[in-house]
């Protein structure tokens, strides 16, 4: 379903500089996991915690209508998304499918948040995951694994 | 021996016409409520204050209880010129407490705030809603002491962190014994009344420790803008008396022609510059176009002026002159919406025009539109409205030229509607008469307070050059009645009879 209120292209590429180009599905679900800590770690602050596993759920169940392996043994309903199990699953596929189904997935979040509350404010509060090099533009290194 | 005061600061909300309601500003370190019922703002004008006091060396933290989820919260703030989003997590911060105020307890509600206060030293703090925060202490079966030492240790916490603080909160009745009332150094109330189709919004700081504040309702508007409250204005000046009744009012010196020089004549040499005049007449009698005439003769004076329309009609309806005095922008013209006015936003209005223009002039076209734009809520006490507006518009120096519907009646002589008359200055009737099968016009100067006029009803027509005042009707008596006759030839001239 096409989300409204984005008014320009979400981040086309959210693994870009999480995963090389030909990562392995190992390397991706790891990209996956590091993200969904920072993605945490940027909005449970702001809009609780609850409200970060509501936007996961949305974009989850969104994804899954084309990737329907994504949410296999996701427990569903109100109780909370198994970021493990998500990453298992992301592990156990082969690369491409891994990689094509993460970005849809990643871009869906994207795309619902910036529905919500508009393009310019997602980017300002998912800048630093989504493009951790504008946030440490001088470091030039490969993305860190968030601390705990 | 000499002791140095403590000197309070005060903040200037950002939200036009709340300092002056406030008294003159909000007290730096001071812990306030804002309350209200739900729509009624109380999000809107925290964040209204947030970004206009927040910056990054006076950092704002907000703090999102259980109430509106946060991401709603964003998403229709942002809807309103002051959000600005590159302020977040910059000099704004929203900290979501949900998780604490749905286990119950405050002490751990209480913690992670003081525990965020410390982390970004804000100066200002934010907690929406607080009608959260007192739910989730009753969940604890000692919720009123609970509550009573969250208030109170968060108000000490708050002055001693140097914090500004407001607490948001919904459904609270004044008369509850709560304990955040004796806390609060500042309660700011929000309302809405509702009366048939019109809602007004009003807004009284029920308290604001030392500082006088405007007591009262005060109107609010929520536009895309944010919050605007109407403050009173123009009142209580040196000059105020003038517009009261009964008030000795020195005529000044200095007459301004209204446009028509025969009705100068009869104003005994023009209006005095200050003065408010009533043009009391029925539908039809010419009352807007010798109040465009009026306007005219402004601009060729090199004056500006200002009116406010209540008239409901469309632009190429209004008479050429005046449409030409606005296109030359020698008159502003105010539009008003009907049904939701408030007096102090009417009053606003033109005051912002008048001092904008330095306008000299000012038509109000016309009471009884007037009258219908008042929200229904105030139109109980149009006097005391007309009263407030006229008294305004004097304390500003304007002259004012005000138009009034007059229902044709023979049976009884008014001269002005709504027992107004003792509001305005001077007083100029029209009346249609028949005479010889015709409808023919006439007026009178009724009233030019404390300056000498002419007791003459006379004649006019009304024509491409708009009113031509002619003589009186001195051989026809009784013309106040209506239905005037002709005088008997033998009988010597005399003043035009009573009805």
């Amino acid at each position: 379903m096409p989300l409204e209120g984005t008014s320009g292209p979400a981040l086309t590429a959210p693994l870009s500089e999480r995963a090389p180009q030909g990562a392995s599905a190992l390397q991706i679900a790891a990209a996956l996991g590091s993200m969904a800590l920072e993605l945490d770690a940027a909005l449970a602050p702001i809009i609780g915690p609850r409200g970060v596993m509501a936007l996961w759920q949305r974009s989850l169940h969104l994804t899954s209508a084309a990737h329907p392996w994504l949410s296999a043994g996701q427990p569903g309903g109100l109780s909370p998304l198994d970021t493990a199990l998500l990453a298992t699953a992301v592990a156990q596929r082969d690369d491409h499918d891994a990689t094509v189904a993460v970005n849809a997935l990643l871009q869906a979040f994207h795309e619902l948040l910036a529905s919500l509350i508009g393009l310019s404010l997602t980017e300002r509060l998912l800048r630093t995951v989504w493009a951790p090099s504008l946030a440490l533009p001088s470091s030039g290194l490969p993305a860190q694994d968030p601390t705990p | 021996m000499s002791t140095t005061k403590v000197t309070i600061h005060r903040l200037a909300t950002g939200v036009p016409g709340l300092d002056e309601v406030l008294g003159g500003g909000l007290p730096e370190f001071s812990f306030n409520l804002i309350a209200g019922q739900p729509g009624c703002g109380k999000t809107t004008l925290a964040h209204q204050i947030m970004f206009a006091l927040a910056s990054v060396e006076r950092p704002a933290l907000y703090f999102t209880v259980l109430g509106e989820p946060p991401l709603k919260m964003l998403r229709y703030q942002q809807q309103f010129h002051f959000f600005d989003n590159e302020a977040l997590n910059h000099r704004v911060r929203f900290i979501n407490l949900s998780e604490e105020a749905m286990a119950g307890n405050l002490d751990r509600v209480l913690h992670r705030i003081v525990d965020e206060v410390a982390t970004h030293a804000p100066a200002l703090v934010f907690v929406d809603s607080f009608r959260s925060v007192v739910l989730a202490s009753e969940g604890g079966g000692n919720g009123h002491n609970q509550l009573q030492q969250f208030v109170q240790q968060l108000g000490m916490l708050m002055t001693t962190w140097q914090a500004t603080t407001f607490l948001i909160g919904e459904y609270f009745t004044e008369t509850d014994a709560n304990p955040v009332f004796t806390v609060a150094d500042g309660l700011i109330w929000l309302r809405q009344s509702v009366h048939r189709n019109s809602m007004v919004r009003k807004m009284e700081v029920l308290k604001m420790r030392g500082q006088p504040t405007l007591a009262g309702l005060h109107t609010y508007r929520i536009s895309d803008a944010g919050i605007q409250v109407f403050a009173p204005a123009g009142l209580g000046g040196p000059a105020s008396a003038s517009a009261s009744a009964g008030a000795s009012v020195k005529a000044s010196p200095v007459r301004v022609s209204l446009g028509v020089p025969e009705l100068d004549q009869m104003l005994g040499g023009g209006l005095p510059r200050g003065y408010s005049v009533l043009v009391a007449g029925p539908s039809g009698s010419g009352k807007s176009i010798l109040a465009a005439a009026f306007l005219a003769e402004g601009a060729r004076c090199g004056e500006t002026g200002v009116m406010a329309a209540f008239e409901q009609r469309p632009n190429q309806e209004r008479n050429r002159l005046l449409a030409g005095l606005i296109d030359s922008g020698s008159v502003c013209l105010l539009e008003n919406r009907p049904l939701d006015l408030s007096i102090d936003e009417i009053v606003f209005q033109l005051l912002g025009e008048i001092h904008r223009l330095k306008a000299s002039r000012v038509v109000i076209d016309s009471l009884s539109g007037f009258e219908l734009a008042l929200a229904p809520t105030f139109s109980d006490d149009f006097r005391g409205s007309l009263l407030h507006l006229v008294t305004a518009l004097s304390n500003a120096g304007v002259t004012v030229l005000m138009t009034s519907e007059l229902e044709d009646r023979y049976t009884d002589l008014r001269f002005s509607p709504y027992g107004s008359a003792f509001l305005t200055d001077a007083i100029v009737v029209q009346r249609y008469v028949e005479v010889e099968s015709r409808l023919r016009r006439v007026m009178a100067v009724v009233k030019v307070r404390a300056s000498a006029h002419s007791d003459e009803l006379r004649e006019y027509t009304i024509d491409a050059g708009g009113l031509q005042i002619g003589s009186q009707l001195p051989d026809q008596e009784g013309l106040l009645g209506g239905r005037p006759t002709r005088k008997r030839p033998p009988k010597p001239p005399a003043v035009a009879g009573d009805a």
